[in-house]
């Protein structure tokens, strides 16, 4: 059987294949590695929530992709770096809340630099004090915020919780001081060891504390209950409507063209709802929550709307 | 079977022992890279934990946080650079010794004491880790901020050739460390405009420059050749028994120091080292050699640095407030495998809290026995001709400097303060009190301007921790300013007669 021309249409098909291949390469995304950047230092909710969406676009769309983490400066480091990249898909980055904050405490950003590919999850702030403290829900705690100064301890200045803590304040007219830490867990350890009043974080630091009762949740900043305090009303359902999140989503740098946008909204649609993604962000006290591109982009702006307001 | 048992038998399994030596070797070298952290190790590592039993990820990561830890203290011995600010205390002795051709006897002292560190803090978290983590509650802003003023008298004491040049290093640090966001309101500050600037100064750039880059310019552009020592003679290897004793006190002074350092949320292995060399240093009988190559300095900085480990992991599982950034990681994994870190796991799962015990400390054995047998091939290293040393340690600080960002801002960091680290040591200046000035300042002013904003001045003195230490730091700076001053006058006393 190994006559020669058996190897001439070995070769050919070979040949034909490769060419397939290339021609294949030529006009269909993707052909090669994508690069997500990430804003934050690796081991945090923004590296976590991205690693766990590169590995379900990467099993998606049969390319790897590779993150990249790129911190400083409120993440503009990485905001601006992706937006430098040619738009053709292949530099994605993770764009966290601070894509409604940067531009109003003094940074070089500019949200339409970039192409928005759908938002993929939330992390509600929630109001927390030590498990000593004599208030017990949201109204409790603004009574007493009316007769007294109350200081309330957040992650940092500018922040979600910052913006949190102050809206409340000027919502209810009570006297609410913000503190800011250097992170989550020291303002919430200031909480529990009773130097503040109450502290604004994020689910993640605050769950361990309140499934091991040291510490009591009043309010969720959220649309609805979350999953890791069972039985703590939304701030909305005591009579304060306030919604405040970590939220994060997908970006690219503007201009990336429709086919390659949509190939890549559909890949991150498919990603959050995954199971393994759930399974990812969940425990760290992340919301799974999906918003299409468009649909993002409108948030944001609505979203940095509000923080004008707050910030100045 | 008892707690204890069930413990000790989970980790006695062939996959586990298997994880512990992919800790070891990772630790190991992340430990020795300088600019490359434990936590970028954990954190990276975590993501390929995730699927395996708890007990065999806890394995892998606490071996990684125990091995770099050891591993961190190489660099700063060898070449002056510390892989992380954790070990910065450990340059103040360790490297003069190598320089003075002890070398050898600096790297075991350093491995045995870490050793020592790391187990006494793990005999605490195995026996009272839910008290001490009440205890660290109790540090708010204003305790954190007296601790902050403490560490910092040792400005004076490390720079014991000139004061006013000692201080005026301290100055220079703690202005840089202003450079970047305020801590409290956000504005940018010094920035001039570039955006990399306002996360501040990267700290890990900062010492790698003014220790290793400023050290091996120096050694460049020396042009008499016979002066500069390059460390060829590693010396002896282990302590005779005479210096056994001598390493005996300091180490217990240190132990003791990072120990209670180490409970302390927001403050960690670097502060400990420097708390620990300062007062280990008061109380020996051969102050004047510390910070010229006194094996007792070396001994106390690492001990005091290695046991705040156990503190960490102590406020991480007691608390499930995570005690530094490496157990900040490792809390996101344990919630993966369902460890719920807090008081209550310590009544509902005693026997994890013997398995994180027993594999701390096997790690540590682990890591010291390779530390004491394969240390003195690994330092063969250093037989290469010294233009190849200096070329590999530069190739090494700029790919892990590079690392920590990925960015080459922080490159360029790290260059330029070598090259101001080298007009300093021409001058005369000491480069240690500007890092303390860079670690402190930022630490001292935000819990300052927070204890301000709660409780207003009186905040600072009608709390006991806060008030005992202030006054503490008030007696240790009078004592530092008047000891030469004493001294001087002893000395007119005693030539008065003749």
């Amino acid at each position: 059987m190994n006559s020669p021309f058996i190897k001439t249409i070995a070769a050919v098909s070979i040949i034909s294949l490769v060419a397939a291949g290339a021609a294949f390469a030529q006009d269909a995304f993707p052909s090669k590695d994508i690069t997500f950047v990430v804003q934050a230092a690796a081991g945090g909710a923004s590296d976590r929530t991205s690693r766990a969406i590169a590995a379900e676009i990467e099993k998606d769309l049969g390319v790897s992709v590779i993150v990249e983490n790129r911190p400083g400066a409120s993440g503009t480091v990485a905001f601006a770096h992706v937006a430098e990249q040619p738009a053709d898909g292949y530099t994605i980055g993770f764009g966290p809340v601070e894509f409604a904050i940067a531009e109003h405490i003094g940074y070089d950003f500019d949200r339409s630099d970039y192409t928005y590919l759908g938002q993929v999850m939330n992390s509600p702030v929630v109001l927390a004090v030590a498990a000593n403290s004599p208030y017990s829900n949201l109204a409790e705690f603004i009574e007493a915020a009316k007769t007294k100064e109350l200081s309330v301890s957040n992650s940092g200045a500018a922040s979600a919780f910052a913006a949190t803590a102050f809206t409340l304040a000027k919502m209810t007219g009570a006297q609410i001081t913000p503190v800011p830490f250097d992170g989550g867990a020291p303002a919430v350890a200031a909480a529990l060891g009773n130097h503040v009043d109450a502290v604004t974080a994020g689910a993640g630091e605050t769950a361990t504390a309140f499934a091991d009762g040291t510490l009591k949740v009043l309010a969720i900043f959220a649309d609805e209950a979350h999953p890791r305090f069972p039985g703590v009303q939304t701030a909305a359902e005591q009579g304060f409507d306030l919604q405040f999140g970590a939220w994060g989503g997908i970006y690219g740098p503007a201009g990336i063209p429709d086919d390659v946008r949509a190939i890549l909204e559909e890949s991150i649609r498919k990603a959050a709802a995954s199971d393994a993604f759930l399974e990812a962000v969940t425990p760290a006290g992340i919301l799974p929550q999906y918003k299409s591109g468009a649909d993002w982009e409108a948030f944001v702006a609505a979203e940095s709307a509000r923080y004008d307001e707050v910030l100045n | 079977m008892s707690p204890f048992i069930d413990g000790i038998m989970a980790i006695l399994e062939p996959t586990v022992m298997l994880c512990i030596g992919a800790g070891v070797i990772i630790g190991m070298l992340v430990g020795m890279f300088p600019g490359i952290t434990a936590t970028m190790a954990v954190a990276l590592a975590s993501s390929f934990t995730m699927t395996l039993e708890p007990v065999q990820g806890l394995a892998v990561l606490l071996t990684i946080y125990v091995a770099a830890n050891f591993g961190d203290r190489i660099p700063s011995i060898l070449i002056n650079t510390p892989g992380t600010p954790a070990s910065i205390a450990t340059t103040f002795d360790g490297y003069p010794m190598a320089k003075n051709g002890q070398a050898g006897l600096a790297l075991i002292v350093s491995a045995l004491v870490s050793a020592i560190g790391i187990i006494a803090s793990m005999v605490l978290f195995s026996t009272a880790s839910v008290p001490l983590a009440q205890l660290a509650l109790k540090f708010g802003p204003s305790e954190m901020f007296a601790v902050v003023i403490l560490a910092m008298t040792i400005m004076i004491s490390i720079s014991s050739k000139s004061i006013a040049k000692g201080l005026l290093a301290g100055v220079i640090g703690l202005f840089i460390a202003t450079i970047g966001r305020d801590p409290i309101t956000g504005d940018a500050r010094f920035t001039f405009g570039i955006r990399d600037l306002n996360s501040g100064l990267d700290f890990i750039a900062v010492i790698i420059g003014l220790f290793g880059i400023a050290e091996l310019l120096d050694q460049l552009l020396t042009h008499r050749p016979h002066e500069v020592k390059p460390i060829s003679a590693l010396g002896r290897w282990w302590p005779t028994k005479d210096e056994y004793k001598r390493i005996a006190k300091p180490t217990g002074i240190a132990a003791l120091v990072g120990l209670v350092v180490g409970i302390i949320p927001g403050a960690g292995g670097d502060i400990a080292g420097l708390l620990g060399w300062d007062r280990a240093k008061a109380a020996s009988k051969t102050k004047a050699s510390f910070g010229k190559g006194n094996i007792e300095g070396i001994a106390a900085a690492d001990t005091a640095s290695s046991a705040t480990l156990g503190g960490s992991l102590t406020t991480t599982m007691a608390l499930g407030i995570p005690g530094d950034s490496v157990m900040a990681v490792m809390i996101g994994s344990m919630i993966v495998w369902g460890i719920q870190p807090g008081p209550s796991l310590f009544v509902n799962q005693p026997s994890l809290v013997v398995t994180i015990t027993a594999l701390m400390v096997l790690a540590t054995m682990i890591t010291l026995a390779i530390n004491l047998v394969r240390m003195p091939m690994m330092v063969k290293l250093l037989d290469m001709p010294v233009h190849y040393i200096w070329t590999t340690v530069l190739v090494f600080c700029l790919v892990g400097t590079y690392a920590t960002t990925n960015n080459m801002f922080t490159v360029s960091i790290m260059l330029i303060f070598g090259v101001i680290g080298l007009v300093l040591k021409r001058c005369g200046i000491p480069a240690s009190p500007i890092v303390l000035g860079l670690i402190l300042g930022p630490l001292a002013e935000s819990n300052l301007r927070r204890s301000l904003l709660i409780d207003g001045p009186a905040g600072l003195v009608n709390k006991p921790i806060s008030a005992t230490l202030l006054t503490l730091a008030c007696i240790a700076i009078v004592v530092a300013l008047s000891a030469p001053i004493l001294a001087r006058r002893r000395a007119r006393q005693a030539k008065a007669p003749l």
